[in-house]
């Protein structure tokens, strides 16, 4: 779109339309990249630095927020949570939907199409329409708290998830790649484990980063199904922001909300590259 | 198919069991997903469905007696239900197309080609994998009335002290902002990647023919992009009905009930005035519809996949 034109009267007139794209999109970006920053900011601050006018955006930083919230709220713990449950949940979802993706892609089974549809529009289940009876099942059944209800109950939004990613993944690997090692006597396990997973493992992880980055930020049935022992980092969040006994507590808010987001942006942009096909892949063929 | 089964009562016993054997292992990886989620989807989903025709028994903690449509009606008469709706819509009709406009045309910008041109994709993703939950505490903070960055700012232009948390219609401005600043990055990320797969010849025929910007636009890029649009609408739509973090944390629903969306009215029903069967009832209504514009969006899209 924007290749350089011939005539000296066109191309002076993309070039300054090429610059304006590009300082229009610096511009964007910054637009977008400030809250983060600002965030990050505030966490280093103290209290006297965070309500001023004008803001501030130097001051001398200080770690104060981090040490004092490591020990409240049971921030640590609720740190611990988040990852024991977001790695179990996501080791789950990418076996089983990395499973029943394969089959969709693959293998013929009657029927199979149908529960693959399903699985498919399951995807528009408003969670609140589950959270209700999980909670009344879980409670009658003594497993609210617990970490495995968490995982079990991330398991339905995630395997849809990594099926839906993975039935197209798979889909764009050659077929004779099986097909050649089943002709050699590998069993279709056999196949998937020595051939389908090696070449697929790019795509596996990051299917599996994703989910695990979906189950580290969600709330609903968090705050839902668990309450001390197995409370996860966005509850309390939740709790922090909505606070209005002790007021805006800005240092808290920031700091906690700093923690939460860091590791999450690192692994998202180890696997940026794949991130941004995935998504286009299954904006076009979802 | 006759064929098939012809060759199958012709099989021996020995290859009829391996073709069982066949049977099973094929299904063996539908099996565990299937299993789960009935377990952990389909079996909730009934399960709201009985308590919704039920009176909600405290001592057992479960669905008591049946009383056929009774919470339905008593939903159907609560004003609360209907302003929660009404919120919600607002919220989706606004939100939805502003977003994907926006993505879109963020996507035309950041794909001048330039030496930070993958720099600033890579950017983009941050904002999307920032929790819901923070974005809603972050946004709080950048918006408060008082100490706020946002109206220190919007003070040097003569506008405000805007009460972005205490006005029922700047609340809801609110929300939409934050919404759309968690969303938008995503629909860029789609949008990029289509835009770069469209064919270049193309437009170098419109431009050797003339065309300008504008009719280039109208006639050759949109209707190329008209299936991606469709589809990242729909995607966004899955999203968008599950609203629930980002109200939380930056509003609560108000004030008064100005931004209560029904994902949250449902939940403080539920577990904040244990109005189980009424909150049943109502996520059975919202599942209903839900279901039934996901059908029509996804309907509408594959027609207007066939027009262009």
């Amino acid at each position: 779109m924007s290749a350089p034109a011939p005539s000296t009267a066109h191309h002076t007139r993309t070039s300054t339309s090429h610059r304006l794209r590009v300082m229009g999109g610096i511009a964007v970006s910054i637009l977008f990249l400030f809250p983060i920053y600002w965030m990050v900011l505030t966490s280093f601050k103290q209290q006297v630095d965070i309500f001023t006018t004008p803001p501030k955006f130097l001051f001398i930083p200080t770690l104060e927020t981090y040490i004092e919230y490591m020990q409240r709220a049971d921030i640590t713990r609720r740190l611990v949570n988040t990852i024991i449950v977001a790695t179990g949940s996501g080791l789950l979802s990418i076996v089983v939907g990395a499973m029943a993706g394969y089959a969709l892609a693959r293998i013929r089974i009657r029927g199979a199409a149908t529960f693959g549809l399903l699985i498919l529009l399951s995807r528009g289940v408003p969670p609140i329409a589950l959270a209700v009876p999980m909670f009344l099942v879980a409670r009658k059944l003594g497993l609210t708290d617990k970490h495995i209800t968490l995982i079990l109950a991330y398991s339905t939004f995630l395997i849809p998830y990594v099926m839906w990613l993975m039935r197209s993944f798979f889909l764009s690997l050659p077929r004779e790649l099986e097909e050649s090692a089943m002709i050699d006597g590998c069993s279709r396990y056999g196949a998937l484990f020595k051939i389908i997973i090696p070449i697929s493992l790019p795509g596996l992880l990051s299917t599996l980063i994703f989910s695990m980055i979906l189950a580290w930020e969600e709330l609903l049935f968090a705050l839902v199904l668990t309450n001390r022992h197995a409370s996860t980092i966005p509850v309390a969040i939740a709790g922090i922001a909505g606070d209005t006994v002790n007021g805006a507590n800005w240092g808290a808010l920031t700091a906690v909300g700093t923690i939460t987001v860091v590791p999450v942006v690192v692994f998202a942009l180890l696997v940026q590259k794949w991130l941004i096909t995935g998504l286009a892949e299954g904006a076009t063929k979802g | 198919m006759s064929a098939e089964l012809a060759k199958q009562t012709q099989a021996t016993p020995a290859r009829r069991r391996g073709r069982i054997g066949d049977l099973l292992v094929r299904w063996s990886f539908m099996v565990p997903a299937i299993l789960l989620l009935s377990v952990m989807l389909a079996y909730p989903i009934f399960y709201t469905i009985d308590i919704s025709f039920s009176r909600f028994d405290i001592s057992s903690f479960g669905a008591g007696e049946w009383v056929g449509w009774e919470n339905y009606i008593e939903v159907m008469d609560d004003y609360r239900f209907w302003e929660s709706l009404k919120v919600t819509m607002i919220y989706l009709v606004i939100a939805l197309p502003l977003q994907v406009v926006l993505g879109f045309s963020i996507a035309f910008l950041i794909n001048a080609e330039w030496a930070g041109r993958g720099l600033i994709r890579a950017l983009f993703i941050i904002p999307m994998v920032v929790a819901p939950v923070v974005a809603g505490g972050m946004w709080r903070m950048i918006l408060d009335p008082l100490w706020g960055i946002l109206n220190y700012w919007l003070g040097f232009i003569g506008i405000g002290p805007l009460d972005w948390f205490g006005d029922p219609t700047l609340a809801m401005a609110a929300v939409i902002i934050i919404d759309t600043w968690r969303w938008t990055p995503f629909i860029v990320l789609i949008a990029t990647a289509a835009l770069l797969a469209l064919p270049k010849d193309v437009f170098e025929a419109a431009k050797i023919d003339g065309a300008n910007w504008w009719s280039t636009l109208w006639s050759v890029a949109v209707p190329l992009l008209v299936p991606v649009i469709a589809a990242t609408f729909v995607i966004r739509w899955l999203g968008a009905v599950k609203m629930f973090d980002i109200v939380l944390a930056a509003t609560y629903g108000g004030p008064g009930k100005a931004t209560n969306v029904i994902n949250l009215f449902i939940y403080e029903e539920a577990f904040r005035s244990l109005r189980f069967a009424e909150s049943a009832a109502m996520a059975v209504i919202v599942l209903i519809v839900t279901m039934v514009l996901t059908g029509l969006f996804l309907y509408g899209s594959r027609k207007l996949e066939e027009l262009f």
